[in-house]
């Protein structure tokens, strides 16, 4: 699913440039679940960026299902990060003025879904998360916990094949954690492939593969 | 739902997460909107008024000693003559001198004294008032102001002395019975004037004064103001003829000219207010989402559906702020012109600000231009947003 070689990322900085990652290559296939663990600073999110077609690498080439992403437009990298790839992000970034079922309609709407197929599987998705009594309630209303798992749903709602989440737990309880961990589980049981960044050993654990980095490099 | 719509829907909700700060915002455009406005129905209002006025009284084509405008030049010589020449042409449906002279009521009221033709004092110059029934009267016409200071009525007799000739003393004072009391569509807000009959007022000059300040020249129908004035200038090419439109044209060139002049600054300083005030409130909206904007953007957003998103909320702000604007300009127009209107000389027809819809339109139109130009900065900002590092730093 996802072949990257060679990826470096440098970033100009007044004190000096600061190489984030170093030569970094892995593939990630269909259905994968993966947990990336390091210590702060080490290049994890950048590697998950990368990974997401949020950002560009520096030097290196990324493939997602063999297309070259380095070439493809601003546009059809938001189009292909749309209906292919659902990003988990630590601190939620739920929108404050919809419900929860709105925020998991918004990017359903974005990829042009009608309306009652984007209700219809904004239920199913708010009942994958058990969240089908909270779809009225805006974010300020749902517990940490509550928030992430709406965010897992919108994240899900274009059927991604890629979900990527960075530092899913950080902003939650143990117990809140292994509520989220489980059902990122079922996500990848499910048959999404998962990329998880994490501090959290517990959490990495649950990964079929885990990979350590530190100073910008995986260290298998 | 289309995309634009949905687009819009958004924006919408974007907005109201900070009622207050779309409330100040839009009541700023109000504001702002209000001023514009005003500062259009200004610049072309009393060109409009004006001209709107100097139709009124029924005369297409007014004719002077020079390219000057209307009672700013030399008299014209032999002015009842002039009118019977013009009057036989096939263009002209009619011509009448009209002169302007100080005149002073015993005891020490002194008035303007108007002499014209009496078929026009009672149709058109002065329009009949109360006491009217004045038409073919050797008499006066006087407005309601000078009936009141000098506490007199339609059929009383009033004593007059004329200054026929300008340097010369006054003739002594001769008897004018007041025909009625009637309004003159020049007059200002303090202005005592009284109207007459050329021939009586030739004859209370002794004779003199058949000069006249300029000539009122109806077209004929069928004709119209532009053919009467190249039949003129055919006959009489020492004449000065210039139809209603040139008159205001001078005007333009002129004194009015101060007022669109005040109006092109004041509307653009307002413009510029709306711009900067539309630019601040959406740059701080987009400053405290940036990351908020990464994270969308993450989600599949492209810069384009951003960017719309930012737009809109211009479009919004600016669109409800304008529609306000509209009934507080009017409400301020009315107030603005009372208090312009209030200066000496200035004829209480005359209006400052006039409603056009051609104001309107562009009343709208400045305003869509500034909505794109207040959202230029901002767009600029979340179209060239690093997600990776927004969404790093927001983090850290």
């Amino acid at each position: 699913m996802i072949d990257g070689r060679a990826l470096t990322k440098t970033f100009p900085m007044v004190a000096g440039p600061v190489h984030a990652l170093r030569g970094v290559s892995l593939t990630i296939a269909a259905g994968e679940y993966l947990a990336v663990r390091g210590p702060s600073g080490c290049g994890k999110s950048t590697l998950l960026h990368i990974l997401g077609c949020v950002d560009t690498p520096t030097s290196g080439t990324l493939e997602f299902e063999g297309r070259a992403i380095e070439a493809l437009p601003d546009a059809e990298r938001s189009r292909l990060r749309l209906l292919a790839i659902g990003f988990v992000f630590q601190r939620f970034f739920l929108l404050p003025m919809l419900t929860a079922a709105e925020n998991i309609e918004v990017p359903q709407a974005e990829a042009g879904v009608g309306r009652v197929e984007r209700r219809r599987r904004t239920a199913e998705l708010l009942d994958y998360v058990g969240l089908a009594h909270r779809a009225d309630h805006r974010p300020a209303q749902l517990s940490g916990g509550e928030a992430q798992r709406v965010a897992i749903a919108r994240a899900l709602a274009n059927r991604p094949r890629l979900l990527l989440a960075d530092e899913p737990t950080g902003e939650l309880d143990r117990a809140t954690g292994e509520q989220i961990a489980a059902l990122i589980d079922r996500v990848n049981a499910d048959g999404t492939a998962v990329v998880v960044v994490t501090h959290d050993a517990a959490i990495a654990e649950r990964a079929r593969r885990t990979l350590l980095m530190r100073d910008g490099t995986l260290e298998l | 739902m289309s995309t634009a719509t949905r687009s819009l829907a958004f924006a919408a909700r974007s907005l109201l997460r900070q009622p207050g700060r779309a409330g100040v915002g839009i009541l700023g455009i109000a504001a702002v909107g209000a001023l514009l406005f005003d500062m259009l129905l200004l610049s072309r209002g009393l060109v409009v008024s004006f001209r709107e006025l100097l139709d009124s009284v029924g005369f297409d084509v007014r004719i002077l000693s020079s390219d000057s405008l209307p009672m700013g030049g030399a008299r014209l010589a032999n002015a009842s003559q002039i009118a019977r020449d013009l009057a036989a042409l096939p263009e002209v449906a009619e011509a009448i001198p009209i002169r302007v002279i100080d005149a002073e009521a015993v005891p020490a009221v002194g008035f303007a004294l108007m002499a014209i033709d009496g078929d026009f004092r009672a149709g058109r110059a002065g329009r009949a008032g109360r006491d009217g029934g004045y038409e073919g009267s050797e008499g006066l016409v006087i407005n309601q102001r000078l009936a009141d200071a000098l506490k007199v009525k339609a059929g009383d007799t009033i004593r007059v002395r004329v200054s026929c000739v300008s340097g010369r003393a006054p003739l002594p004072p001769s008897p004018f019975p007041v025909a009625g009391v009637g309004e003159f569509p020049f007059d200002d807000g303090a202005q005592l004037t009284a109207s007459t009959s050329w021939a009586r007022l030739r004859s209370a000059c002794g004779g003199e004064g058949d000069d006249a300040d300029m000539l009122l020249v109806a077209s004929r129908e069928g004709h119209g103001a532009d053919a009467a004035v190249r039949a003129i200038r055919r006959a009489r090419p020492d004449l000065h003829p210039a139809t209603n439109e040139e008159i205001v044209a001078r005007m333009q060139q002129g004194s009015f000219s101060y007022f669109r002049q005040i109006s092109a600054v004041l509307s653009t300083i307002t413009l510029l207010f709306g711009f900067l005030l539309i630019t601040v409130l959406l740059t701080v909206s987009v400053n405290q989402r940036l990351a908020e904007i990464a994270a969308v953007r993450a989600l599949g957003f492209s810069r384009g559906r951003v960017a719309a998103d930012v737009l809109w909320q211009s479009a919004l702000l600016v669109g409800s702020g304008g529609l306000l604007a509209v009934p507080l300009g009017f409400a301020l127009s009315l107030w603005l012109d009372r208090i312009l209107k209030a200066m000496p000389g200035v004829p209480t027809s005359i209006h400052f600000f006039v409603f056009e819809p051609r104001a309107l339109a562009l009343h709208a139109t400045l305003l869509v231009v500034t909505a794109l130009a207040a959202a230029m900065y901002p767009i600029r900002l979340v179209a060239a947003l690093p997600i990776a590092e927004t969404l790093r730093n927001e983090v850290v």
